[in-house]
Order: structure tokens, then C-alpha cells, then sequence
């Protein structure tokens, strides 16, 4: 075998600079088919997130403003783009929490600090456990059924 | 941006979390049944939410509400906007949703202190 360097690297840059790579591109049958419709349906929902979270904050202003704004803002809440709005949002976001916390204990490590990690079960029935119980509180509350 | 990017995670977990298990139950009572008529009116009326929202465990709830689920909505948004082909936008969508974020929260800490 020769030691003599080759005289062309083929892998070279024709000129100094970064490497160029090539566009990232979406894999196929993104995102209608297989997992991807899931994923980005789920991420999607981010969107309620961010509104919802948006629409407590108007809430809390109204409580702030007083009785006249609060019903005002509860008159507005009878239009129904706001209603139709709410029921894609409350469907949305618990198809995204239940699929969240399906999506969880693939994401925790074999320790979790010193405690080795618990069995999927103990997280299936933590997180939807909580997740049941504390909607049907908050609720319940907000209903008058408690307190 | 990417030196911030533990504390974006942080805040985008914890909002998947807080907003899951809080914001369904709002969303159902205030946004649907009130309005509908399915939910007792006396139960929404102003000095019973108002009463609510002021008790220290109410005000906790109002601020975990805003101020966690808006982060995990931008976090999320953002990587939608890269998966469909956003990428060579992201300096621009990433900062102005997380500067929404940041906008809501600060409004909504504001908010609840004062309510």
C-alpha cells in the first residue's frame, strides 16, 4: 500500500467556510399520516394553552374591575364563537393532558435521583388519578357544589 | 436564546402540567356551562367568584393558570412553526412567543397581587 497523500480530496470544500448541509425537509407523509398526525395534532393544542391561559388572565381582570366588568365579561362568554371556542378548547386540552401523561414515563430516566423509577402503572394511575381528581374539584367548585 | 433554554423548559414542563390539570375545569365552568345556562348563576355571580379567587389557595391557582400554561402554549407553538418548515423564521416567532409568554405572565402576576 502507498503512503503518498492522495493529490484531490474529493471531501474538501471547494472554498473556506462552514460545510454546507442541506435543508432540513419533513419526513414523508408528514404530518397527515402514521404518528405524525398525532404529534402535530399535539402540539397544536399549544395554541389552547397559550389562549386559555390568556383568557384566565382577562378573568382576573374583570374580577379587579368589579362587578359591572365581570358581568360584562360573562355576558360576552353567552357569544357563541366564545362558546364554540371553549368546547374545542376543552376537548383539545383534555386529549392533550391524557395523551401528555400516556406520553410521560417514556420520558423518565431508570433513577429518578437516588429511588430507582417506578413501574409505567404507578404513573398511568398518579397522573390520571391526579388529573381526574383535581378537574372534578376545581369543578365542583367553581359549580357550588362545594364550598 | 439557547442559554435560556433550561429555564424555557422548565416553565414549558410545568405548564404542560399545571395547564392540564387546571385549565380543563375553568374552561368547562366559566367558558361552557356558565354561559349555556348549565351552571347555577348564583355559583358565578361576582362577590361568590371574586370570594374564590381572592382566598390565598385561589389566588395560587389564578397565577399558576396564566402564568405557567401560556409558556408551555408558546413552547409548543414554536416547534410547530419549525416542523412546518419555520426554521429559518425561528429568530423572529420564537422570541416574540415567548415574549408573549413573559408579557402574560408578568400582566398576570400583576393581576392576581392586585385582585
Amino acid at each position: 500500500m502507498s503512503n503518498a497523500r492522495p493529490r484531490l480530496d474529493a471531501m474538501r470544500p471547494s472554498q473556506p467556510g462552514p460545510t454546507r448541509t442541506a435543508d432540513p425537509r419533513p419526513p414523508d407523509k408528514f404530518p397527515g399520516r402514521g404518528n405524525y398526525l398525532g404529534y402535530v395534532l399535539f402540539g397544536s393544542c399549544g395554541v389552547f394553552l397559550l389562549l386559555s391561559s390568556i383568557l384566565v388572565l382577562r378573568i382576573v381582570w374583570a374580577l379587579a374591575a368589579g362587578e359591572a366588568a365581570w358581568n360584562d365579561l360573562m355576558a360576552q362568554f353567552q357569544n357563541p364563537i366564545y362558546v364554540a371556542y371553549h368546547v374545542l378548547a376543552f376537548v383539545g386540552l383534555v386529549w392533550f393532558t391524557l395523551r401528555f401523561f400516556s406520553l410521560f414515563p417514556k420520558t423518565q430516566p431508570a433513577k429518578i435521583g437516588p429511588a430507582p423509577r417506578p413501574p409505567d402503572a404507578f404513573f398511568a394511575v398518579a397522573l390520571n388519578g391526579a388529573f381526574a381528581v383535581v378537574t372534578a374539584a376545581l369543578a365542583a367548585i367553581l359549580w357550588g357544589a362545594v364550598l | 436564546m439557547l442559554k435560556l433554554e433550561p429555564i424555557i423548559w422548565l416553565l414549558f414542563g410545568a405548564g404542560m402540567m399545571v395547564g392540564g390539570l387546571l385549565l380543563p375545569a375553568i374552561v368547562l365552568v366559566l367558558g361552557i356551562a356558565g354561559p349555556l345556562g348549565f351552571a347555577p348563576a348564583e355559583a358565578l355571580s361576582y362577590e361568590r367568584i371574586h370570594g374564590l379567587a381572592t382566598n390565598p389557595i385561589g389566588r395560587l391557582v389564578c397565577l399558576g393558570a396564566i402564568a405557567l400554561p401560556v409558556w408551555g402554549g408558546a413552547h409548543h407553538l414554536r416547534h410547530v412553526w419549525i416542523d412546518f418548515g419555520g426554521l429559518k423564521t425561528d429568530g423572529l416567532v420564537g422570541p416574540v412567543l415567548y415574549a408573549v409568554a413573559l408579557v402574560t405572565s408578568v400582566a398576570g402576576a400583576v393581576a392576581v397581587f392586585q385582585l
